[in-house]
């Protein structure tokens, strides 16, 4: 009797939670489907490396000027995340002494980037909170704060845009350009 | 029972206007249409194209079955043909060439044999017939009592990027099928319609020193300078009377929502937490919703011009990141996997503000950038999903999503 009632309750526990089952299952399986995104942004990166070359070979009066550019390296952050991390710092005290030695004729212009998710507003803000995260800390090493101007570019400008993890964290980034 | 059944019904027709409800099964019941082409002018692949677009159009006004047979027949027959003569109705039109070389296009439309509504429509391109397709739906929407489909006549303006720090303003009807580049050349995005009459816009560039907020008159081809600000400038909304505009601007790096009176160029600090508020759209006159991250994630906030004090509107999921309100309904961007690793997906989801339902609009992919259309009636949004960037209308009164899919590169923003 004891068994049957057992067998009975494993029976019933079977059922529901092959019912409760189902709706998880049929969201994986979309889940799946997306997976596989979007390759279309690839063609945009060729271009990407021919307009940067472009840049620098166009004017050979700035050459001296984009050789400086050089040493300022790119600062990258965490998804969704605008705080500088520890491992960045080497590159701001860098960014900070080009600014006020080589560089210290021109404006710094820092350009806020993002991954792809996301084309609306909150996405520049994102980019320009990077910015201006960059610039606070500038300001902190002693470059002048009137010589430091800012852009967010959202995800309108991505260095790379193959779909992985790597790429994404390429484009969370801060890039240092200089005005004359 | 009966009572449970009754208070039931009661519950539903209360709701019944309510456009957080689903309309599932409406399909079966709706009266069928066929097509009948009686051109004279233009070759095959200018007819079966015009038929497409009619095809369409009258699918994107939810009201007919249509049926998607090309048949030929003489504009003035008096029966429809016989393969149509079961068709609650049929939409006959002839298209000539005249003299100066513009499309004409002539219509009738017949139920059982009569003639119910005839009409006549012309433009001076033949590269331009989309609109007549538009227009003779709208007429016949109009002809069978249905709500305005207005929204389906207007254009809708967009930035496309077409390599990193280059895009394109564009104008185009609302299926993409026409497009005029407008802005050629540099790093032009937030397109926005300055008026009703969509006949000048505002843009951000983002090539000078510092974000800068541009107006376009079309019809004389100026562009001038509105005001611009450090790290961010951009026209989230501009009220029905086109004199005020809500801006979001980054004054000492910090993004924040501004009210700007377009005669007399003063502008008022509407948001002023530390983080990021964004994204205000108007829902009135006097009140806008917007985005903040004043909780630790993005998520929609209300709040009166002029009033300090700040409402929260959403109370479901961890990043809504974008959103738009017409009256009781705000349509908001919900991001629904968080993953600095995989493919993610948001949707979009519309909330009245007087009930606590909650309706998902889309299933897959990154559908972004919602706009209602001025009238209420539909929303136009961007969808990302497999390599291919669309324009997506919702007609939230029938229950349906149409996608009409871009050609190349990947649409910034838009506004219509």
């Amino acid at each position: 009797m004891k068994s049957l009632v057992l067998s009975g309750v494993v029976a019933t526990l079977l059922v529901f939670s092959g019912c409760s089952s189902k709706d998880p299952v049929v969201d994986a399986q979309t889940q799946e489907v997306e997976a596989p995104a979007a390759q279309e942004v690839k063609a945009v990166e060729t271009e990407t490396v021919s307009s940067e070359s472009s840049v620098i070979s166009s004017g050979t009066d700035s050459l001296s000027m984009s050789d400086i550019e050089k040493q300022l390296t790119s600062v990258y952050f965490d998804f969704d995340k605008f705080n500088i991390n520890a491992d960045m710092q080497d590159k701001i005290l860098n960014g900070a002494t080009v600014a006020n030695s080589a560089a210290s004729a021109y404006s710094v212009k820092l350009e806020g980037n993002c991954d792809e998710w996301g084309s609306d507003e909150y996405n520049f803000a994102l980019g320009l909170k990077r910015a201006n995260a960059v610039k606070k800390a500038l300001v902190a090493e002693g470059v002048d704060a009137s010589r430091v101007a800012m852009v967010s570019y959202g995800e309108s400008n991505p260095v790379c845009s193959d779909k992985t993890k790597d790429c994404w964290a390429q484009n969370r980034r801060v890039d240092f350009k200089l005005l004359p | 029972m009966k009572l449970f059944l009754s208070l039931l019904m009661l519950w539903s027709l209360s709701y019944a206007e309510d456009a957080t409800i689903e309309v599932i099964k409406r399909v079966d019941s709706l009266p069928s249409i066929a097509v009948e082409d009686s051109s004279i002018s233009y070759d095959n692949t200018f007819k079966m194209r015009f038929f497409k677009s009619i095809v369409a159009d009258l699918n994107v006004i939810s009201i007919f079955n249509v049926d998607r047979h090309y048949r030929e027949t003489h504009f003035n027959d008096t029966n429809v043909i016989v393969n149509n003569k079961d068709m609650s109705y049929v939409l006959r039109y002839k298209m000539f060439e005249d003299d100066n070389g513009a499309l004409n296009v002539g219509i009738k439309l017949l139920k059982e044999n009569e003639t119910v509504l005839s009409k006549n429509y012309k433009v001076g391109r033949q590269d331009i017939y989309m609109f007549v397709s538009h227009a003779i739906a709208y007429d016949i929407n109009e002809f069978m009592g249905e709500p305005s489909v207005a929204w389906m006549k207007r254009k809708v303006i967009f930035s496309r990027i077409i390599a990193p720090k280059k895009s394109e303003i564009v104008i185009a009807d609302y299926t993409l099928t026409y497009q005029h580049t407008i802005i050629n050349g540099g790093f032009n995005v937030f397109p926005k319609w300055a008026s009703r009459a969509q006949n000048s816009f505002y843009y951000t560039a983002l090539d000078a020193k510092v974000p800068t907020l541009k107006h376009v008159d079309i019809k004389t081809a100026t562009v001038t300078t509105v005001i611009s600000s450090d790290g961010m400038m951009i026209c989230s909304d501009v009220s029905d009377d086109g004199k005020t505009l809500l801006l979001t601007m980054a004054k000492n790096g910090q993004p924040d929502v501004y009210s700007y009176k377009v005669d007399s160029k003063k502008y008022v600090r509407e948001t002023k937490y530390n983080g990021i508020d964004v994204n205000a759209q108007f829902m009135s006159k006097d009140r806008m919703v917007f985005i903040s991250n004043r909780l630790g994630y993005p998520n929609v906030f209300a709040k009166r011009l002029g009033s300090s004090e700040v409402e929260q509107m959403i109370y479901y999921g961890k990043s809504n990141s974008a959103c738009s309100a017409h009256g009781e309904y705000i349509v908001y961007k919900a991001r629904e996997s968080s993953n600095a690793f995989s493919t993610n997906t948001f949707n979009l989801h519309l909330i009245s503000t007087k009930t606590d339902f909650i309706r998902r609009l889309t299933a897959t992919g990154v559908n972004e950038f919602p706009r209602f259309s001025k009238d209420g009636d539909a929303i136009i949004f961007i969808k990302n999903y497999m390599a291919q960037s669309s324009i997506g209308i919702i007609r939230l009164k029938h229950n349906k999503n149409y996608l009409f899919p871009l050609k190349y590169g990947r649409v910034q923003s838009m506004d219509w």
